[in-house]
């Protein structure tokens, strides 16, 4: 078990979007977040994901990339299921066609498809964002802009410490099945919280008395090893994306024609199978990730 | 013993128990440590070997509780009126559980922490660090995260952190518990190499006597919070009986002395702890004969 990592970390790399200071990248990735709970237009949303799955594509971490997807993408498909039968819209809802007790909605289409789309955008480049940003990096320069030291450094442990904790309750499990006692399922995860809570109760004393050992809070300067410097490039990355930001949000804001939840119709046989497929992925996820904890 | 000299670390009548406990994990603790000497401390598990080093960075009294009484004094500072975090810049320790010691997203990192918090220079630290990752042996590992590390590479991290900040004492809690047999041998003779050249004092918790025996100029045995013998290896180990007691052995070259010189009445006073010793002794009772 030893080298187990979380799913979500670091893909090292030398692609563009990997030499890019980690500055800029999080302002992009905030801008998204910020266009996208804003506007419920499915052409912005879907450019920023076109965008997204670019930045994905040449940066090199594909492979990580899907496997993060393959679980959130299931979860994030269901909103189109979910809000076609039950749309969070003002009524009046139109409704298209009927899928056995259910009836879909035209709005539930449009909000379906909206909520999936808003989800899918931000979900790429935070993802983009973190596998091709060293937590270091991101550290340092966030302690640049402000952020006091303390919590950064309670960020770096606590990555640190998560897969420590997966690593251990592995343990505890493999102990608690040679001993005879369940292994799998919730059952066997329970009885196995005290032992590994304890345990890591125990391993933050010890840290805590290995950092003050080790100078951690004395008086005096304080240096930092790693240095992110910002390049020329960088600042105007930086400002691209601010200006994109703002004019993009301005533009929400201001055009209400933006607004297709009205105007755009969504033909009843594309709806059903849309609604379906949805629900068929949602389904397979389920089915999938239930046979592999029965399996372990 | 250079007892002209101030002695570095000193414990005067030095009693600890931990929270709750009904029994002194340390006992009347009387001792002097000089400077640039290697001291091992022997003892079963629980004699109170960790409890002893714990005190010599302020843990003790400052971040564990307990009751103490008694003083412990480094280079003259007393340790209940300095905290850990400014000992640390005189006292280097290492704990024997190597894992729980780290934090960092690489070696390199993890080396500078120390560094970084005494403001070394980033220039500096880089040269550090590559000298102590060489020293340590894991010089091509530097951008690994210290958790893929085996847990004797591990122990070495440790290590390489501490040595990084050039303390002026260097305390090790059993640092070869979780090392290869040559590895144990080599970590053993950084830390001799260190005490020779650099002159640093150097503290060292261990079970294998015959590492010690090797290596160190002065040796502690403690059991049950006491400390029973305290001198130079050539004494400690002609100790025989009173190791016994405490659940410790000799060096396997003493022992085999010790039974010949029972049984076949040899008359030897001083008891060879050492290999070269036990040669040179037994081709002059070659000779004899």
């Amino acid at each position: 078990m030893r080298g187990a990592v979380l799913p979500i970390s670091m893909v090292p790399g030398n692609s563009v979007v990997h030499k890019i200071a980690p500055l800029p990248k999080l302002l992009w990735a905030v801008g998204v977040l910020i266009i996208s709970f804003s506007t419920r237009n499915p052409a912005i949303l879907g450019a920023m994901i076109v965008l997204g799955l670019f930045l994905a594509s040449i940066s090199n971490i594909w492979s990580s990339f899907l496997k993060v997807m393959g679980i959130l993408f299931p979860i994030m498909v269901i909103a189109i299921f979910l809000q076609s039968i039950a749309p969070a819209f003002p009524q009046p809802w139109t409704p298209i066609a009927q899928l056995g007790p259910f009836t879909i909605y035209q709005e539930g289409i449009y909000s379906g498809l909206t909520l999936f789309e808003r989800t899918f955008s931000m979900t790429i480049f935070a993802m983009v964002f973190i596998m091709t940003t060293h937590p270091s990096d991101l550290f340092v320069s966030l302690e640049k802009i402000g952020m006091p030291y303390v919590i950064n450094f309670i960020l770096t442990v606590t990555l640190q410490l998560i897969p420590i904790l997966q690593r251990e309750f592995a343990t505890v499990l493999s102990a608690q099945k040679s001993r005879g006692m369940k292994g799998t399922g919730f059952g066997a995860v329970l009885p196995s919280m005290v032992p590994v809570f304890v345990g890591a109760i125990e391993r933050v004393q010890q840290m805590s008395i290995s950092l003050e050992s080790r100078a951690f809070g004395s008086t005096g300067k304080k240096t930092s090893y790693r240095n992110v410097v910002m390049g020329v490039k960088d600042y105007v990355i930086m400002v691209v994306g601010l200006l994109a930001s703002a004019v993009t949000l301005y533009w929400i804001l201001v055009d209400k024609s933006l607004d297709w939840s009205r105007t755009m119709h969504f033909s009843p046989t594309l709806s059903v199978i849309l609604v379906i497929t949805a629900a068929l992925i949602f389904v397979t996820f389920i089915v999938i990730s239930v046979s592999k904890i029965i399996k372990t | 013993m250079m007892n002209t000299k101030e002695p570095i670390i000193e414990f005067r009548d030095v009693t600890f128990y931990y929270p709750i406990s009904e029994t002194p994990a340390l006992q009347n603790i009387n001792l002097k440590i000089y400077e640039g000497e290697y001291v091992a401390i022997l003892g079963l598990n629980g004699a109170g070997k960790t409890t002893l080093q714990l005190c010599l960075n302020g843990v003790i009294p400052n971040m564990i509780m307990g009751e103490l009484t008694g003083d412990v004094f480094i280079k003259g500072l007393n340790t209940r009126d300095y905290p850990t975090r400014e000992l640390a810049k005189i006292v280097g320790m290492v704990f024997d559980n190597p894992e729980f010691q780290l934090t960092q997203t690489s070696v390199a990192e993890e080396v500078a922490l120390g560094l970084e918090n005494l403001g070394t220079s980033p220039h500096d630290m880089e040269e550090i660090i590559g000298e102590v990752l060489q020293t340590v042996g894991l010089s091509g590992l530097k951008d690994r995260s210290p958790f893929e590390l085996s847990g004797g590479q591990q122990q070495r991290l440790a290590i390489a952190s501490a040595l990084a900040m050039h303390p002026e004492i260097f305390v090790m809690d059993e640092p070869t518990s979780n090392v290869d047999p040559v590895g144990k041998e080599e970590i053993i003779a950084v830390a001799a190499k260190l005490n020779q050249e650099k002159h640093m004092t150097v503290i060292l918790a261990e079970h294998e006597v015959e590492v010690v025996a090797q290596y160190a100029d002065h040796v502690i045995v403690i059991d049950k919070g006491k400390i029973i013998l305290d001198g130079t290896p050539q004494q400690v180990f002609n100790q025989i009986d009173v190791l016994a007691k405490c659940g410790l052995r000799t060096p396997q070259v003493t022992e085999f002395f010790n039974q010949i010189n029972q049984s076949k009445k040899l008359g030897i006073k001083e008891l060879p702890i050492k290999i070269d010793e036990a040669e040179s002794l037994m081709l002059n009772q070659f000779e004899k004969k």
